[in-house]
This record gives structure tokens, sequence and C-alpha cells, in this order.
């Protein structure tokens, strides 16, 4: 596991992977508006969420 | 669309929609759950409809164009074997590779020791379902993925980024097959997405009916914390990434396996399978989103218990449940769909399949709250004959 790799979270939320609290530690500053960036990381994650449970529900 | 299609999807809908609601509509409305019996009727093989989707499509609205169906699923054929392949999967046949082109594919239940789950693995599932699916039921449900620790392999990265391209374009394909059902066949989406009870889920893809089994018998306390466990992550599916129905008019199909009575003993039902269905259900239900019960099998044994859900939650599929007596339970509070036994039509005549929709609309659908449909999904040995009978005469008979 890297440096910039933190612990992953443990008993995530319905329609979390990696939370956004934990990818947030990888960036020590962010520039612009915070929000843009949590939400899109966030909709993507749900991605990823919709995946795998779609894969043990559906396929 | 012409406006003229428009009005006969809204009419339809409409239909649909009050029955669902175990209202009374003008008439009686036609649903049928039509899987492989598409590929039989459009001259496709299994192996064709299963391998590439937009065959199974074009079959569907051939189907829902020639028999004018009222409502129907956009591909009940449900499992592209393609996108299945390209993750690697194990436990499917598919038509044409490992099963005969002509046949249904197939799930493949693995052995008790060769489980997704291992028993000793519960707590790893009760304490983050959604880790443990993608780091170790994953990787074991897959020939190419690799779990936490081994090798990362081409194909390891191939099969996730395939299975996640694919999963995309395929669902939103079916996007799109919903809207020219609309406005090619006029013919309304039956369902808004698909679920399944959460014990169902630990027996079917995790640890096999007898590994289940054994668990309830040996540690039945394990197989409920992670019955319970599961249940968010079914609310948040259904609620939050259902989009197929924004409107919320349809329901979410449950497949309904071996949570009955013999399967299980009604105590395990009582205490694990019950509560935690139920539970998913009422969440759901919270949020304006229709159960359909796809009740595969006897229920009757529980139709006091489905009794107990809010009016109107659900939509209770007969499959070999007691006709007379699903009616009676819960006939007052919910749609009944379906009864016409898949034997009747594969084997009947169409004699035969007119009476015993004569006695499924006379039995349940006086008041209203009921559809006409097969006991289970139509496959390729539905007659299409019989299922033009099973049409035809509910659309004339079944008018109020």
């Amino acid at each position: 596991m890297s440096e910039h790799t933190p612990q992953p979270a443990t008993n995530r939320a319905p329609g979390v992977c990696v939370p956004w609290e934990e990818k947030r530690q990888e960036f020590p500053k962010i520039m612009g508006d915070e929000a843009i960036v949590k939400r899109t990381w966030e909709e993507n994650d749900q991605l990823a969420y919709m995946f795998i449970w779609h894969c043990l529900l559906s396929f | 669309m012409s406006d003229s299609m428009e009005a006969l999807y809204q009419q339809r809908l409409q239909r649909y929609v009050t029955a669902l609601r175990n209202g009374k509509p003008d008439r009686v409305p036609v649903r049928p759950l039509a899987a492989e019996f598409v590929a039989t009727y459009a001259g496709y093989t299994c192996q064709e409809i299963t391998q590439d989707y937009t065959k199974a499509c074009d079959a569907v609205c051939k189907c829902a164009s020639d028999f004018q169906w009222d409502a129907c699923v956009g591909n009940m054929v449900y499992v592209w074997t393609a996108l299945t392949q390209a993750m690697g999967m194990k436990y499917y046949a598919s038509p044409g590779v490992e099963i005969s082109a002509d046949t249904a594919f197939q799930y493949i239940e693995p052995p008790e020791h060769a489980a997704h789950m291992l028993p000793e693995e519960y707590d790893a599932l009760i304490e983050d379902p959604t880790a443990f699916l993608f780091n170790t039921w994953f990787p074991r449900v897959s020939n190419d993925v690799n779990a936490p620790g081994e090798a990362v392999t081409f194909r390891h990265n191939m099969a996730l980024v395939k299975g996640g391209m694919s999963m995309l374009q395929y669902f939103g394909a079916l996007g799109q097959q919903g809207a020219r059902l609309r406005a090619e066949c006029g013919t309304a989406s039956a369902i808004g997405g698909m679920l399944k009870a959460p014990m169902d889920i630990i027996a079917d893809k995790m640890r096999g009916y007898i590994g289940l089994t054994d668990d309830l018998l040996t540690i039945p306390d394990k197989v409920k914390a992670a019955s319970e466990a599961l249940v968010p992550h079914l609310t948040h599916m259904a609620v939050h990434l259902s989009g197929a129905d924004p409107e919320r008019n349809v329901p979410v199909a449950f497949w309904m396996h071996r949570g009955c009575v013999p399967f299980i003993k009604q105590e395990h039902f009582d205490a694990i399978y019950w509560p935690t269905l139920k539970k998913v259900i009422e969440n759901i239900w919270s949020h304006g989103l229709q159960t359909l019960f796809y009740a595969e099998g006897d229920w009757t044994a529980h139709l006091e218990s489905f009794a107990e859900l809010p009016e109107k939650s659900i939509v209770f599929h007969l499959d070999q449940s007691d006709p007379g007596e699903t009616q009676r339970i819960l006939g007052k509070k919910f749609c009944i769909t379906g009864g016409v036994p898949n034997a009747l039509l594969a084997y009947g005549t169409e004699e035969e399949v007119r009476a015993k929709c004569k006695e499924l609309i006379d039995l349940c659908a006086q008041d209203g709250g009921y559809c006409m449909d097969a006991s289970a999904i139509m496959q390729n040995d539905s007659k299409p004959e019989n299922v033009r009978a099973m049409t035809d005469f509910t659309i004339e008979y079944g008018k109020y």
C-alpha cells in the first residue's frame, strides 16, 4: 500500500465504496470549489457500488 | 412516436397501473413475463437472444406488437451472457457454449466444498457487505478477477474494465428498450427493477442452498445478522439506483426462490426470511415503490404473513400457491398476477388455456386488481398458439 493510500473504510454506507472523507486526505489543499470535487467523486463512486451490487443481484 | 401510439401506451399504462394498485381498470391487463418464449416466436435460438441482447430486444418488441400486450419486460432473458463472460463469471452455463443453443441459460450452484462464501466468512459479510463483495465474493465467482494480495494480471484488469463498461452499455440499452416499447408497440414496461430477498441472496449466490440450510441449523444467528446487513443495501439499490421508472408507476420485482416451507422450516421463515424481506419492502414502499412478489413455488403457508404488509405495497404473483386461498387472504389488499400453469402453456390445448384464464378471472378479477400472466416466466416451451389464446381470451373476456 502506497503512502498516499489511506486505510480503507469499513462498514461502508449504502451507495459508497471509497468515501469522500477517505479520498479527501489525498489532496493537501483543494484550490477551487471542493464541493464540485466531492459531488463528482461520490457520483462516480456510486457507479462502482452499483456495479458490484448488480453483479450480485442481477447477474 | 405517433399520437395514436402514445395514446395507446397511456391507455395501457393506466390499465396496468390501476390493476397494480388493486383498482378496477377497463379490463384485465395482459402482462406476460416472456423470457425465451420471445426467441421461439421471433425465430431465434436461445443462444442468439442470450448472447446478443439486441436480438432479445427485437424479439420482445415483435411479441409485444403482435400479441398486443399491455405490459411486458424489455428483456426478460435478463442475463446477457457476453457480460458475464467478460467478467469471467463461473456460475452460468450459456446457451450454445456450455449447453445446447436451444436451452435457456442455467445457473450452476457450486458444490458445498466450493461455495462462493465459506461459513467462517459471515462476519466479514456482516461487517462490510460492499467490501466483502469486491474483495472476497467477486474474485471467487470469477475466473479472472483476483483477490487483494494476489497477482494483478492482465485478465484481472480486463475483467473489471470490460465488466463495468459492458454493464453500463447494457443498462443504457435497456433504458432505450423501454422507450422503444412505448414508441413502437404502445406497451408499458412491466417492472422498474429487480431484487431478491436477503436470505435468498445468501442461498443463491453465496452459500448455496445446502450450505444455507446447514447454517440455519448450526449458526442461525449469523444467517440472521447477514440478512439484516443486506437490508439497507437492497433498499438503496431499489430506491436510489433504480432509474428505470422515475415516476414509480410499476413495481420492483423480487424473485422469491427458496424461502418457503418446505425449503426451509417455518421457524426460519418467521425468524429470518420474513422479517428481513418485510423490512426491505416496507422501506421501499415508504418511498412510493411497490414490490412484485414473484413467488415462485408454493407460498400458501405464508400468505397470512404477507397480509401484514401495508395495503397495495405488493403485487402477489401466483405460481403454485393456492389461487383460492391467495385471493381470500390477499385479494382485498393487493393486486394478484399470473396463475396460468407453464405446463399448460407448453402441453395443453388452446381450449384448456382459455378455461384456465376464465377460472382465474372469475376468481381473482371480479373487483379489479388482477393481471393475466403465466405462473412463471415463459420459456421456449410455451406454445405460441397457447400464448395467443391466453392473450386474446383475456382481452375479450376480461372487460369490466
